[in-house]
């Protein structure tokens, strides 16, 4: 900063010290002192080009600060982002996320590059511009800024009907998409009520509303430079009218004329600038306020400070697990034992809190203390990587990134593996082979190369599922906890799937939450979840012989299977029929 | 400064460990930052339409524009004169008159910028606005099939965002870029004016100026577009890491994520860091060109003074002076020209992407009735009947096969089966939400596609599976918002469908409804869309049950509802309740895009084909009819 400060002196003191040799220059020709005024143009030449390096390298200095501080933020704030949870998400959407990571950043950015920059710059050029203003005319200089406070006020003034209209005209914007999202959203609706002129009706209400705010705020834009020109073309004419009386009088030569009309000319921008700094001030003060907020959160997640690697048995084991979100209690004194290379089943309904207990367990909620334990260790006891390296977790709508199929399943190879060796590749392999998705990925355009979402191939929900199950298995974890990660896949694959897992997970620890029978029953044994709480456990065998809960559901999912084959079968009947 | 922040970041760094991770390799690919293209002459003709109504207004704003280069250039020359008086006339009367003429060009400029910025700005947002309204009615006239395939968020920003930059175009005053040209010309003619050596010698610098400015404006923009890339992949990352957070978490990955973005993060910043550089090296040497020039004419006045025309200094003082000043106001329209041409850019960028929705194909229009009209219907009683219709959302897939069925007056139609199997086809297919690819369906014996679309539409009344409300009152939704509403009757509907104590709860008929109905349940935003099926009173019904998970009390409510809403109708309906099934006259049992069963509730138990497999499946489980087990991906 002190180096860009130095530069900005020597910015000003050049760009200050043309005008009065020109000055010189302008009296010597007036004078008819011929020879003077070339070594004159020389100096200028010479000053002109020194003042060009010395402005290149301020603006240089002082704007990459912002940069800096600009990347210093992002990093935090990501780094930040990756230690909250989903309490944190709960309260923030993507949307606002967002807009403090780019909109409010580039505000902060604003307030300590440009800001800081121009807060310099102003000083020095009032100071050194009055002083020289001074040195020419006392008088003068009074009269000549007269205008320079309104000049001032009307530009503070300017800038902060902008700040406010342009907020405003934003706001009309947002109203705008929401008028199209929600008309692209029912365009069913919309069609077959006929709605589409009612619609277009009240979306031109609020065009007409973006209108009147646009043009107020591009009008205060417009005006803005006529007015503030005007008042300093008023101070320019001062300075003739009054400055050529006192040259008329002999007071004053024509070259301090020049050179004074000069140094008021140079104060017009920075006045301006302080107008706008004002309000730079006000939206990065309240933009930061907005990025602080992010970073002030308190992780509910926390690491203990002597934290422990997890071990690497898998035996996992729960005691009186209860878990509550807004007061409302999600889990209710859950236990369970899973031995290490054991398997466990949890079934339930919707709602009956299954997904928790599985996101629970690789403490991806804030798991209390004393209820989950991996091979007798409370996992809040545990170091976050080491418990998340152990505990494998594969969840029910899976997000994919996008990039390549490759790239999406390296995320997940062990630390301790190469990305791009044979290795590696073999490892891909395999993965994609248990979780049934390999033949679709050699189909893809470009294979393994292929890119996935929006600007890629558009992937089926059970091929997703399928890929995040790749992943999950290629972390190699010690416990494998699979959060209904095949509810997309059809009833074949998933069998097909399942044996693929049970090879894999062989000397591995399962936890496979889902709603379908055919897979609990792989399972040593089989809890079911209703309501938060377990209402039956067992085999698969114990629990239909029971006649429960669990018992009603295979026979209806018996029912479904028989009904599915069935009713392909009278498809393909028809379908021979017609041909 | 930099080179220690620097420092400590890598120190920071270090001590997150993050000098030891391997990064993780998950950037979305990144896009070319715009290309660099040129638009032409067509584009512009095409906004010609939208800008027409403000004619006027850009009339007014183009004559502003010689009347502010004249009474702003003049000034200089003023200038001249004044220091004439002072030098050579000195004369305070000389001096007093070239001050009020002063004073009056200052007044002339200010009235004819405010006029002219009002007046363009104002022209430029009712063009702007007028483009924003094409644009949302070509969304509502596309094919279905174009907005099911095409991102909400897309359609959003066609209309919204892209209509914006467009204005941007007149709000930045780029518009007038080629006004600037002008004005350098006009300084020329000035220039010219008072004295032709010096305007030569002033020329003598233009070639370095140019030069330079292309120079840097060349390198300037690749690192613009550069820079646009990084951030919006930067950003790209960004909500990934948001949406993905569970699966970073879940692998343990932050350090690895942190690490990535912190390399795009460093090339972001770099790109930035190369901009600010090439920005400064334009301002600054237009300066220090500037500065040259004020020497280069300070001193070929000395010497034309000195040598040519010796004893005229006095006269050329006045002409330097002049000339100093329209050195500086040349330098700034030259330098601000490749901005404006970058805003030009990206705004006809943005006009070139509305353009092409705009150019989108839209629905067929009714066919020509005559020509078309298939013989008249066997059945005389038919309202609607689908003729071997087949049908796919997408090529290669049918959602439809050779699927014929009629709706007699009065009749209650049911069709049932599982998901996907193409209930909620047929009916789109019958209010012509798509066109056949092979068959027909007609309504009252004419073909759906000669009959006007709003008169075709007109005749149903229609009850999605996913209520939909719109923002506004609970008034304005039954009633369809109707420009005329009969209060009374919108009360009567919402008590006959048992809602109304709700909606009077919270204000009856004027209770505010959120964007989609978010502030009422899944129950009662039903409740309210068969109210408003009821007041519109049309003649078919057409009714996609909702398989939705409802407590036992909402359940029994719409379940009585629905009986309230199909009673005496002519309907169909997707249905999934047992009762409703029951009440129907008649069933129609699909099966993978085929009709399999049809008949009577008893007639079809009977059979023990598929129909009395689901019925068995039904009083299996408490579930619904349909069956969740399904290959995803099978219906749009």
């Amino acid at each position: 900063m002190a180096r860009g400060v130095g530069w900005l002196v020597l910015t000003q003191a050049s760009e200050k010290a043309i005008p009065w040799l020109f000055r010189d220059g302008v009296d010597a020709l007036l004078a008819g002192a011929f020879g003077s005024v070339a070594h004159t143009a020389l100096w200028i030449i010479a000053l002109a080009l020194a003042s060009s390096v010395v402005r290149t390298a301020s603006r240089v200095e002082l704007f990459d600060v912002g940069r800096d501080v600009e990347f210093d933020l992002r990093n935090a704030l990501l780094a930040k982002l990756h230690r909250l949870g989903p309490s944190f998400y709960r309260t923030l959407t993507t949307g606002d996320i967002m807009s403090r990571a780019t909109n409010d950043l580039q505000q902060v950015r604003l307030l300590v590059g440009f800001g800081g920059l121009n807060l310099v710059n102003s000083v020095l050029a009032f100071a050194s511009a009055i002083g020289l203003m001074i040195v020419v005319s006392p008088r003068l200089t009074l009269l000549a800024l007269a205008p320079y406070p309104f000049i001032a006020l009307f530009a503070t003034l300017f800038a902060r009907a902008m700040y406010r209209r342009s907020n405003l005209a934003q706001a009309a914007l947002a109203r705008l998409a929401e008028r199209v999202q929600e008309d692209v959203s029912g365009v069913r609706v919309v069609r077959t009520h006929r709605l589409e002129r009612r619609q277009a009706e009240r979306f031109e209400a609020v065009n007409r509303e973006s209108v009147e705010h646009n043009v107020a705020l591009v009008t205060i834009r417009g005006l803005m430079f006529p007015v503030l020109m005007g008042l300093s073309s008023i101070g320019t004419l001062i300075v003739i009218y009054r400055g050529g009386l006192m040259v008329l009088a002999g007071s004053l030569s024509v070259g301090d004329l020049v050179a004074f009309n000069a140094y008021l000319a140079q104060l017009l921008w920075p006045t301006l600038a302080l107008g706008y700094l004002l309000s730079i001030v006000t939206r990065g003060r309240a933009s930061y306020e907005r990025v602080a907020d992010v970073l002030a959160r308190t992780p509910l997640i926390d690491e203990d400070p002597d934290a422990r690697a997890a071990g690497d048995e898998g035996a996992l084991c729960v005691r009186a697990l209860s878990y509550a979100v807004d007061g409302r209690a999600v889990l209710d004194r859950v236990s369970f034992e899973v031995p290490a290379r054991g398997s466990l089943a949890v079934v339930g309904s919707t709602g009956s809190g299954k997904s928790t207990l599985a996101a629970l367990l690789a403490r991806l909620l804030p798991t209390p203390a004393g209820a989950v334990f991996l091979d007798g260790e409370d996992i809040t006891r545990l170091t976050l990587r080491s418990l998340r390296h152990a505990v494998g977790y594969a969840q029910q709508e899976p997000f994919l990134f996008s990039t390549t199929v490759e790239r999406n399943l390296e995320f997940a190879l062990p630390p301790d593996v190469a990305i791009g060796t044979d290795e590696a590749r073999a490892r891909l392999r395999v993965a994609a082979d248990e979780a049934a998705v390999i033949e679709e990925i050699e189909a893809m355009p470009e294979r393994f190369e292929t890119i996935v979402g929006e600007r890629g191939v558009q992937l089926s929900g059970g091929q997703k599922q399928r890929l995040a199950l790749a992943r999950a298995l290629l972390d190699a974890p010690r416990v494998l906890v699979l959060d209904d990660p095949l509810s997309a896949v059809d009833a074949r694959t998933e069998a097909r799937i399942l044996s693929g897992i049970e090879r894999a997970a062989e000397g591995r620890t399962l936890v496979l939450v889902t709603h379908r029978i055919a897979a609990a029953r792989r399972a040593d044994r089989i809890i079911v979840l209703e309501e938060g709480r377990v209402q039956e456990s067992g085999t698969h065998d114990e629990l239909l012989a029971r006649g429960g809960h669990y018992a009603k559901l295979a026979a209806r999912q018996r029912l479904e299977r028989e009904l599915e084959a069935e009713e392909g079968a009278v498809a393909e009947g028809l379908a021979e029929g017609s041909a | 400064m930099s080179a220690a922040r620097v420092t400590l970041d890598r120190d920071a760094a270090r001590r997150a460990g993050l000098d030891a991770v391997r990064a993780a390799n998950v950037r979305p690919p990144m896009e070319s930052g715009g290309e660099e293209r040129v638009y032409d002459v067509a584009l512009l003709r095409r906004l010609g339409p939208f800008a027409r109504p403000s004619l006027v207004l850009f009339v007014v704003a183009g004559l502003m524009v010689p009347l502010i280069a004249l009474s702003g250039l003049v000034q200089p020359l003023l200038l001249r004169a004044a220091v004439d008086a002072m030098v050579i006339e000195q004369s305070a009367a000389a001096l007093s008159r070239v001050a009020l003429l002063f004073g009056a060009a200052i007044v002339v400029e200010f009235i004819a910028r405010f006029a002219q910025t009002y007046t363009l700005q104002l022209g430029g947002q009712r063009t702007v606005a007028a483009m924003r309204r094409a644009t949302f009615e070509k969304v509502q006239r596309l094919p279905l099939a174009y907005l099911d395939r095409t991102p909400v968020g897309r359609v959003v920003t066609r209309v919204t965002n892209d209509t914006d930059a467009i204005g941007e175009l007149f709000a930045s005053g780029a518009v007038l870029g080629v006004a600037d040209l002008m004005t350098v010309f006009v300084i020329f003619g000035f220039m010219l004016y008072l004295d032709v050596p010096l305007t030569l010698v002033t020329l003598a610098v233009l070639p370095v100026l140019l030069f330079v400015v292309q120079w840097v404006r060349v390198r300037a923009r690749r690192v613009f577009r550069l820079v646009r890339a990084h951030i919006a992949q930067l950003n790209a990352y960004t909500a990934e890491q948001v949406q993905g957070m569970a699966v970073v978490q879940a692998f343990a990955r932050e350090r690895e994520c942190l690490a990535e973005y912190r390399e795009i993060n460093a090339a972001y910043r770099d790109a930035n860091r190369l901009s600010i550089r090439y920005d400064a090296l334009l301002y600054s040497s237009v300066e220090g060109i500037a500065a040259v020039t004020v020497a280069l004419v300070l001193w070929y006045g000395s010497i034309r003074a000195g040598w040519v025309e010796p004893g005229a200094s006095a006269a050329y003082v006045g002409t330097v002076v002049a000339f100093y000043e329209y050195v500086q106001r040349l330098f700034t329209p030259i330098r601000d020209l490749s901005t404006k041409y970058t805003v030009l850019q990206s705004s006809l960028a943005a006009a070139e992407r509305v353009l092409v929705l705009l150019d989108h194909p839209e629905e067929d229009a009714p066919r020509d009735r005559a020509a078309s009209a298939p013989p008249p219907s066997v059945t005389g009683d038919a309202v609607l009947e689908l003729r071997a219709v087949t049908f796919g959302y997408r090529e290669g897939q049918r959602a439809l096969e050779d699927v014929s069925l009629t709706l007699r007056r009065g009749e209650r139609l049911a069709i049932v089966g599982p998901t996907g199997s193409g209930k909620t086809t047929i009916t789109a297919l019958a209010m012509r939400l798509y066109d056949v690819e092979r068959g027909s369906v007609a309504i009252d014996g004419v073909d759906v596609r000669s009959l006007d679309r709003d008169a075709l539409r007109e005749r149903f009344a229609f009850v999605p599976q996913d209520v939909f409300l719109f923002a506004g009152t609970v008034g304005e939704n039954v009633a369809a918002f109707a420009k005329t509403r009969d209060d009374e009757r919108v009360r009567a509907c919402l008590e006959r469908v048992a809602v109304w104590d709700r909606v009077r709860e919270r204000g009856g008929l004027e209770a505010r409804v959120e964007e989609r109905g978010a502030n009422f349940s899944v129950g009662e935003r039903q409740l309210i869309a068969f109210a408003r099926a009821l007041y519109l009173d049309r003649e078919i019904l057409v009714l996609d049950e909702a398989t939705a998970n409802v407590d036992s009390l909402t359940e029994a409510r719409l379940e009585r509802a629905v009986a309230t809403l199909l009673e005496g109708r002519t309907a169909i309906v997707i249905a999934h309740r047992l009762s409703t099934i029951r009440n129907a006259d008649r069933i129609v049992v699909l099966s993978k895009g085929r009709i399999v069963e049809e008949g009577t509730h008893d007639a079809l138990l009977e059979r023990g084909g598929l129909y009395a497999r689901l019925h068995a499946l039904q009083f299996a489980g408490e579930g619904s009819l349909a069956s969740p087990a399904v290959p995803a991906g099978s219906e749009p």
